[in-house]
């Protein structure tokens, strides 16, 4: 392991960290350029003390071990060892410093990753498995601070470092230099053409893996399932196959990689032979070129030495090169996800926003989530303030979807949705949902606790207000009953509350926010009779004064709508209050007739 | 081949010999060089080839045993951390044993060579430069131990950020409709903060063992210097010998600097193992036990005695208030029943009354005590389970779908079964009025990657999976919960052919499906309080007949609504 690698194995180095790549991350770091700097800097410094050792043990060997001149021995054995001493502080703080700035770019850019999800578009989760978006903030992040640490400052300085050496190396002896630089091409040539081949097999490795990853999450995931319906030795066979794959592939790399290292090393071997053999005539006097001795023993020392350095920082090229691709790989996925601009087109917002009354318009509504799969066909209906509609129809039917058009979670494909006169597509994003209130299906709890998940982080959320809210939302008998009252953690996933609770707690957020539009989709599970009438007079308060379209399940919100529109297979086909629907006898009747009957 | 060049180099140097020797060791270097190359490539081929073949047995055995781990396990762990485990940890495993102990071993092989090489030049010296070794072995192992520690912490947190991002992304749709993005995003930030500050504390260990690697070698080197000087001064030793001492100890250098670096993974490695190991070495809670009969379950008749579960439940819910009760949460108290062969049980009661847990200890899916439940007239827990779950068909009440089509998913117990099977129980569990809004029938993919099913859709999937199987044991945990009444009704006329000659448990909240069941069981805070025929529960005017007139009370209304619509 002594000379290992090339001279030109920054060469490949610098391609690996893709020029494009290098000015992207460029722009996390440069908020943090004065701790890189610093930490060059320390490197530099270090760098120094360290190619300054040989050159001291080279001075005490030709000074005074060989004339045997004692004095000034030790003074400069201490010097030697206050060198050691200080590179070791200098080094320390160096990596330190360093990693403080990657570890401030690396944060940054997951807080960036994390935002630019959050504003991609509903269609894209709709596409994109959401294991493999985790694993771009997490492990690819990861991959990439050893770009940072290991490739980024470490290049530089190693730049610096042969750049130095290769100074110190002419000024020891310019010819035996320049003899050892005869190698240097078969350096290069070795290099790039096993690495042009390793390239190749990391990336089939790499897609292996990434199989293997989305592999065992939708396992894990339904883990119970397959053991319940005796699936686990065609489980275990399909993970052997891919797993098989994985290895195969890997053992690919490793062949090139093993050939890669030992044929620099090699090379390295003979770079040594060279000096041996061209050095020791000449410090022995039988110089081929017939000058005479002119090496001395303490510089063919010093030279061998800083050969060997010259090869240091290219030492560990091998495990160093496993990082640097995974980062670079890592890198490029995640440059790629900030690249999808699959979001909701914001162009046309703009800054006069009508007064919020809380009137919906929908005009010739047309959408499909999949192209040729029409959900809503030309659905048209108002909604005039304070006015209180039921959605009804079947599963399918496109109630859903509704409420997903109103607060641009889709936008339509033609017609258009008119909110207090103005169409949705004009206002910008956040005024639009703050405007519409919306208690989905399924309660979303967020870890922290009760009242936390009432407040929601909003500053005009006042802490009295949200306990108001949850005290007229009926919280307060169930919360009573938890040691810490509305301080009480919330468990992951809301595990400590039932799902009325959840209900009720999805009230009263929406509560606390008072919109000037309720959009609700009823909980289809039932819940208990004490519990149902708790979410029935919650609901009662929850609309008073507000304009509402509530997608019902519930046969007392329908009775108390003012209006009910029924949706049949994407189309608007019936629209009146109960009484008026009951009388026609159409498909309310009969959706009526049967989804309601002995509901709770 | 060191020893070659530097024996080499200090005997050339001394004696001044001909030039035809400097020749030959030029070549022979040039010789052995190629000799150890090929050594080397085949040494590493194997080190770092085995190392990959044994990662590659880490993740089949990992995955064994998730394979065996019982259910409570999963409900126990969440998806992103044993994501975690089985991708990052076992990736770090994978840096363990490959770069690592090629290096280990390289590094040891060229440590033995140098030496040698150096003990026969001069003991006293070699002995005096390796003094500070055992010093700085004793300060880096100390290290390591906290390396080892900060590198577990990094790898949790990692673990936490991952879950935290697998739920805001589960959650973007009501993220987005609530504007709740700078609240989420704060949440994020906290879990990425504390995953910055721990990586860093473990920099700034890292930073020191490093570099305390590369200042050993140069204590060393100035302990060779201050004592060897004088010695050749004193004629103790010769120049050369001393300078191919101090050449060997340069030698060294480098791959003792790489050994701190080389520790600190080697930490990684162990951390990301000891968290693998902890999955490994979980019990099995669900298994076999010795005396199993190898029989198969041939009827559905079922007995349950005193059934008691309890939880170790660290979680206060509301309800238990003491602590004492909060450790050990009692789910159900004493249930005892019998459902001949072919019967039609009913279970009803309030939220939290251990309806789901009654299903699940039947369906084995729960750690039970013997002498509790017996099927077949068999005592549940000495069954074998493969003939368990091959006799009891359950459908829970929230299901997942596989990356799969959708007749691939309804077939998930019976991947052989015909199409015509597969159509049929589609076609039973009402899902097949679906299919035209499916873009693909049945070939639609689903998952992850496909098309999302509504709830209602997706319970029907589960129905149609165990109808596929003819089970002889039926348990229908409020399956049809999010289905409308209209398909609910459907579902039940369907069922009827199949519930003839099975015994069926059904939880349900609408009471009028229980209305035909031959037993009826009505549970509340885990007690058995009622049980016996719809008609006779109504006679006995308690809980049971109170939620029945509630409900009833409600369709009242909606008839004398409907009354009113019809003048």
């Amino acid at each position: 392991m002594n000379l290992p690698a090339s001279s030109s194995g920054t060469e490949p180095e610098t391609k690996l960290v893709d020029r494009r790549l290098a000015k992207r991350f460029w722009i996390f770091i440069r908020p943090h350029q004065r701790l890189v700097w610093a930490g060059l800097g320390l490197l530099l410094s270090a760098s120094l003390l360290s190619l300054a050792k040989p050159f001291l043990v080279m001075r005490a060997i030709d000074q005074h071990m060989v004339p045997g001149r004692m004095e000034g021995f030790y003074p400069l054995a201490g010097i030697f060892l206050a060198v050691a001493v200080l590179e070791f502080f200098l080094r320390r703080r160096q990596m330190y410093t360093v990693d403080l700035a990657g570890q401030k770019a690396l944060l940054d850019l997951r807080v960036q990753l994390f935002r630019h999800l959050q504003r991609l578009s509903s269609s894209f989760y709709d596409r994109t498995p959401i294991g493999r978006l985790v694993g771009r903030v997490t492990t690819d992040v990861q991959a990439l601070q050893e770009l940072f640490s290991s490739g980024v400052v470490t290049i530089l300085g190693d730049l610096f470092f042969l750049t130095a050496t290769f100074g110190i190396l002419l000024y020891l002896n310019w010819q035996l230099t320049l003899v050892c630089m005869v190698m240097a091409p078969f350096f290069l040539f070795t290099s790039i053409w096993i690495r042009n081949r390793v390239r190749g097999a990391y990336s089939r490795m790499r897609e292996r893996i990434s199989q293997l990853n989305t592999f065992l999450h939708e396992q894990i995931s339904g883990m119970p399932l397959i053991q319940m319906f005796l699936q686990e030795e065609a489980t275990e066979k399909s993970f052997r196959t891919i797993n098989d794959d994985v290895r195969d592939s890997q053992l690919q790399t490793v062949w090139w990689e093993s050939t890669l290292s030992a044929a620099m090393e090699m090379l390295g071997s003979f770079t040594l032979a060279l000096i041996l053999w061209y050095g020791g005539s000449r410090i022995t006097g039988t110089d081929l070129s017939g000058e005479g001795a002119s090496l001395t023993l303490g510089s063919l020392f010093a030279f061998i030495n800083y050969m060997q350095k010259f090869f240091q920082p290219l030492n560990d090229l091998s495990m160093k090169y496993t990082v640097m691709q995974n980062a670079t790989i890592a890198g490029r996925r995640i440059f790629d996800l900030l690249d999808q601009e699959d979001w909701i087109d914001q162009r046309q917002a703009t800054d006069t926003l009508p007064e919020a009354r809380g009137e919906i318009r929908f005009e010739n509504v047309h959408f499909s989530y999949q192209h040729g799969d029409p959900v809503l066909q030309g659905v048209s209906f108002h909604v005039r303030p304070g006015e209180k509609v039921a959605v009804v129809g079947a599963t399918g039917a496109g109630k859903t979807t509704l409420l997903k058009l109103l607060t641009r979670l889709y936008d339509v494909n033609q017609g258009r949705i008119v909110l207090d006169g103005q169409d949705v597509r004009h206002y910008p994003l956040e005024n639009l949902r703050k405007r519409v209130g919306v208690v989905p299906q399924e309660v979303f709890l967020f870890e922290g606790d009760i009242l936390s998940n009432i407040r929601l982080g909003k500053p005009e959320i006042s802490e009295e207000a949200a306990l108001q809210a949850a005290s007229q939302m009926g919280l307060d008998s169930f919360v009573q009953r938890f040691p810490h009252g509305y301080r009480e953690p919330v468990q992951e996933r809301g595990k400590n509350l039932s799902s009325g609770e959840r209900q009720l707690l999805a009230f009263a957020r929406v509560m606390a926010l008072a919109p000037q539009v309720l959009v609700l989709d009823e909980a289809t599970a039932n819940v208990d009779t004490q519990t149902e009438d708790l979410i029935q007079s919650a609901l009662q308060a929850l609309w008073h004064g507000r304009t509402a379209l509530i997608i019902a399940h519930r046969l007392s919100t329908i009775q108390d709508a003012d209006r009910i529109l029924v949706l049949h297979q994407g189309k608007l086909v019936e629209e009146g209050n109960h009484r008026q629907l009951m009388a026609r006898r159409g498909t309310y009747w009969r959706l009526h007739q049967l989804q309601f009957e002995g509901s709770l | 081949m060191d020893r070659l060049q530097e024996g080499e180099t200090q005997e050339l140097i001394q004696s001044g010999e001909l030039a035809g020797l400097i020749w030959k060791s030029a070549l022979g270097i040039v010789a052995l060089a190629a000799g150890v190359a090929v050594v080397r490539t085949c040494s590493r081929i194997l080190i770092l080839g085995n190392s990959r073949r044994a990662v590659h047995d880490l993740r089949e055995l990992l995955f064994d045993k998730l394979l065996k781990l019982a259910p409570s396990f999963y409900q126990r762990h969440q998806t992103g951390h044993l994501m975690s485990r089985a991708v990052n940890d076992v990736q770090n495993v994978q840096g363990l044993m490959g770069p690592v102990f090629m290096y280990l071993s390289e590094t040891a092989a060229l440590y033995a060579i140098c030496l040698t090489s150096m003990l026969t030049l001069s003991p006293k010296l070699t002995a005096i430069s390796l003094l500070p070794f055992p010093l700085f072995l004793v300060a880096a192992r100390s290290l390591a131990g906290r390396i080892h520690q900060s590198s577990r912490e990094a790898q949790e947190r990692l673990g936490q950020l991952s879950a935290k991002v697998d739920e805001s992304l589960s959650g973007q749709l009501i993220i987005k409709s609530l504007t709740l993005e700078s609240f989420d995003r704060d949440l994020f930030i906290a879990h990425a903060t504390e995953l910055k500050d721990t990586h860093l504390k473990l920099t700034w260990l890292r930073a020191t063992l490093m570099p305390l690697m590369v200042v050993l070698v140069s204590f060393s080197t100035f302990l060779t210097l201050i004592f060897g000087g004088p010695m050749v001064s004193g004629g103790a030793l010769s120049l050369g010998d001393f300078v191919a001492l101090v050449l060997y100890l340069q030698m060294v250098a480098g791959p003792t600097a790489a050994l701190g670096f080389v520790l600190s993974s080697l930490q990684r490695g162990a951390a990301a193992l000891a968290r693998i190991r902890e999955i490994l070495e979980t019990e099995v809670t669900l298994q076999d036990s010795s005396s199993s009969p190898e029989r198969p379950v041939h009827s559905g008749a079922l007995e349950v005695r005193e059934l008691t579960v309890s939880y170790p439940s660290s979680s206060p819910t509301h309800g238990d208030p003491s602590p004492a009760e909060k450790r050990k949460r009692t789910v159900l108290d004493r249930i005892s029943f019998k459902a001949p062969a072919g019967s039609f049980i009913g279970v009803v009661g309030p939220i939290g009354s251990g309806k789901t847990t009654l299903i699940r200890a039947l369906a084995r899916q729960l750690e039970i005590g013997t002498g509790q439940v017996f099927l077949d007239n068999e005592d549940l827990t000495q069954l074998p389970i493969r003939e368990v779950r091959k006799a009891v068909g359950l459908v829970p009440q929230d299901n997942f779908l596989f990356s799969r089509s959708l007749a691939e998913n309804v077939a998930l117990g019976k991947p052989e079964a015909s199409r015509e099977a597969v159509v049929q129980a589609v076609e039973a569990s009402q899902l097949a009025q679906d299919l035209p809004q499916l873009p693909k029938g049945l070939d639609t993919l689903l998952g992850e990657r496909g098309v999302n099913l509504s709830g209602g859709q997706r319970q029907r999937t589960a129905l149609a999976r165990v109808m596929l199987l003819r089970p002889k044991l039926l348990l229908l945990d409020d399956t049809l919960s999010a289905v409308d009444t209209q398909t609910a009704e459907k579902i039940l006329t369907a069922l009827e052919p199949l519930m003839a000659g099975r015994t069926t448990v059904m939880v349900a909240h609408r009471l009028r499906h229980l209305q035909r069941a031959d037993l009826i069981l009505v549970l509340e805070n885990g007690r058995l309080v009622e049980t016996g025929k719809h008609e006779q529960l109504l006679a006995s005017g308690g809980l049971y007949a109170a939620l029945y007139a509630q409900q009833e009370q409600r369709a009242a209304l909606k008839e004398d609504l409907q009354r009113e619509d019809q003048p």
